[in-house]
């Protein structure tokens, strides 16, 4: 992500690799202020270059054993390390089979190159509201542990993402896992941004849906990202799809409550009339394929 | 503070002395003398100063030396073998995959690990493939050409 500045070198700070998560955390207790966590670098080297951040201590924490996990226990759910990266998201088989709206953000991130570096806790650390993460994990109602030498705290991602480029992040804590709890029997879900391809997306949704055809049994999810400056569910809007009813009537009643809740913001990529068109279109899209299959 | 660094480049191992805030794509260029790796937009986005660590494409302008250590990287002069050009370089000369040739390490190293790990790549996949590298001269046509050609050889080499 570029701001266009001119520097393109990167300012002088103490490169750290610690061993173990204690020294991880000891470091931040010390130095928590004027230090910055290291994986995969998409974001951090990225910023140091354009000034966003010059901090005196860069602890890389790729050398820990199992930082890097992905491992599914089924009937518990997903858990993932802080350095696991996009690729490996993406290629892992449970994610495939069961968390699809993942499995499309992880494969969707920019391209193999930025995909084999980048890491999903970065990608939620860099909080910028296009980010392929904060949707689809919003969606599954998945949670990150942050520890520090006092604490340990639990935060869902909507909870953690405070705004644009802002996060509930304290300067002595780092994130230890992303865990993501079972999806709801026999569903299936999806994720879409308006662009596959494009730095500034502007509409991310992750849809989920199980039970399509019985509506007494039927569960939708909706998860916004990038249409506002934090990742969002609906409830009020996923309630309504549990009345029996034709799929395009009930859409039509849900689709205000959505553009309600999610209130579209005018800015330099585009504006809320814009946005709000995309939401619709793009929400009816993806609820047609889980409902219908098409 | 500098640093010691060891790491595998092309076959060979390096110890190379690095401060905390180098980046591998200088390291490569300035202390390695590898000049294919290119530094055209510093800022991940061109994709030129793609190389290969431990066998996985990333953007070396995006990772600082000092991370690399212990690491094993290629590039493009480490895929010729006894001065033999590898299939992926002959189809990419055979079809005139490139103008100017200064992003064609990039493209070379990408399209030989995308064939290496699938070389039954549809054409959409190859574009989706390679879209994180640019291309000024816009020979995008003929760089899918080459990998198309090459596929083979990697069908061929794979168990």
């Amino acid at each position: 992500m570029s701001f266009g500045s001119p520097y393109l070198t990167l300012p002088e700070f103490q490169y750290i690799r610690p061993k173990s998560l204690q020294e991880i955390l000891e470091l931040l207790d010390r130095h928590g202020e004027e230090a910055r966590i290291l994986a995969g670098g998409v974001a951090l080297i990225s910023f140091m270059k354009e000034r966003l951040v010059a901090p005196t201590y860069v602890i890389d924490i790729k050398a820990l054993k199992g930082f890097n996990r992905i491992e599914h226990t089924p009937g518990k759910g997903l858990s993932i390390g802080p350095t696991t990266t996009m690729t490996e998201i993406a290629a892992y088989e449970p994610v495939k089979q069961r968390y699809g709206a993942l499995h499309d953000a992880a494969s969707l991130v920019g391209d193999i190159t930025l995909r084999n570096r980048a890491t999903l806790v970065g990608n939620i650390c860099e909080a910028l509201p296009w980010n392929d993460g904060l949707a689809s994990l919003t969606l599954f109602d998945a949670q990150l542990t942050l520890k520090s030498l006092q604490s340990e705290r639990l935060l869902r991602v909507e909870e953690f993402i405070k705004g644009i480029m802002e996060t509930d992040l304290r300067p002595d804590e780092v994130i230890t896992s992303i865990r993501i709890p079972e999806p709801p029997e026999n569903s299936r879900s999806i994720y879409v941004k308006t662009t596959s391809r494009s730095e500034f997306s502007i509409a991310n949704i992750g849809a989920l849906v199980s039970n399509p055809k019985t509506p007494k049994k039927r569960l939708v999810r909706l998860a916004y990202a990038a249409a506002a400056p934090t990742p969002i569910r609906v409830p009020e809007a996923e309630e309504v799809f549990r009345r029996p009813g034709k799929l395009s009537d009930l859409m039509d009643e849900a689709m205000p409550i959505i553009i309600e809740k999610v209130a579209p913001m005018t800015d330099m990529h585009a504006s809320s009339e814009y946005r709000t068109h995309l939401i619709d279109i793009l929400t009816r899209k993806v609820l047609k394929e889980l409902m219908e299959g098409k | 503070m500098p640093l010691e660094i060891n790491l595998k480049v092309n076959g060979k191992d390096e110890k190379v002395i690095v401060k905390d805030n180098e980046l591998l794509l200088d390291v490569l260029r300035d202390k390695l003398q590898l000049k294919s790796v290119k530094a055209s937009c510093w800022r991940g986005e061109c994709g030129l100063c793609t190389v290969l660590l431990n066998g996985a494409p990333v953007k070396s302008c995006l990772i600082l030396a000092a991370e690399v250590e212990g690491g094993e990287v290629t590039t493009v002069e480490g895929l010729s073998k006894d001065g033999v050009l590898s299939p992926i370089q002959k189809a990419f000369v055979e079809n005139g995959a490139l103008q100017c040739g200064f992003c064609t390490p990039a493209f070379v190293l990408l399209s030989h690990h995308l064939l290496a790990i699938n070389p039954d790549m549809s054409e959409e996949e190859i574009r989706e493939g390679i879209s994180g590298l640019i291309c000024r001269c816009g020979a995008y046509k003929q760089i899918v050409s080459a990998i198309k050609a090459a596929a083979p050889s990697y069908k061929a080499s794979s168990p």
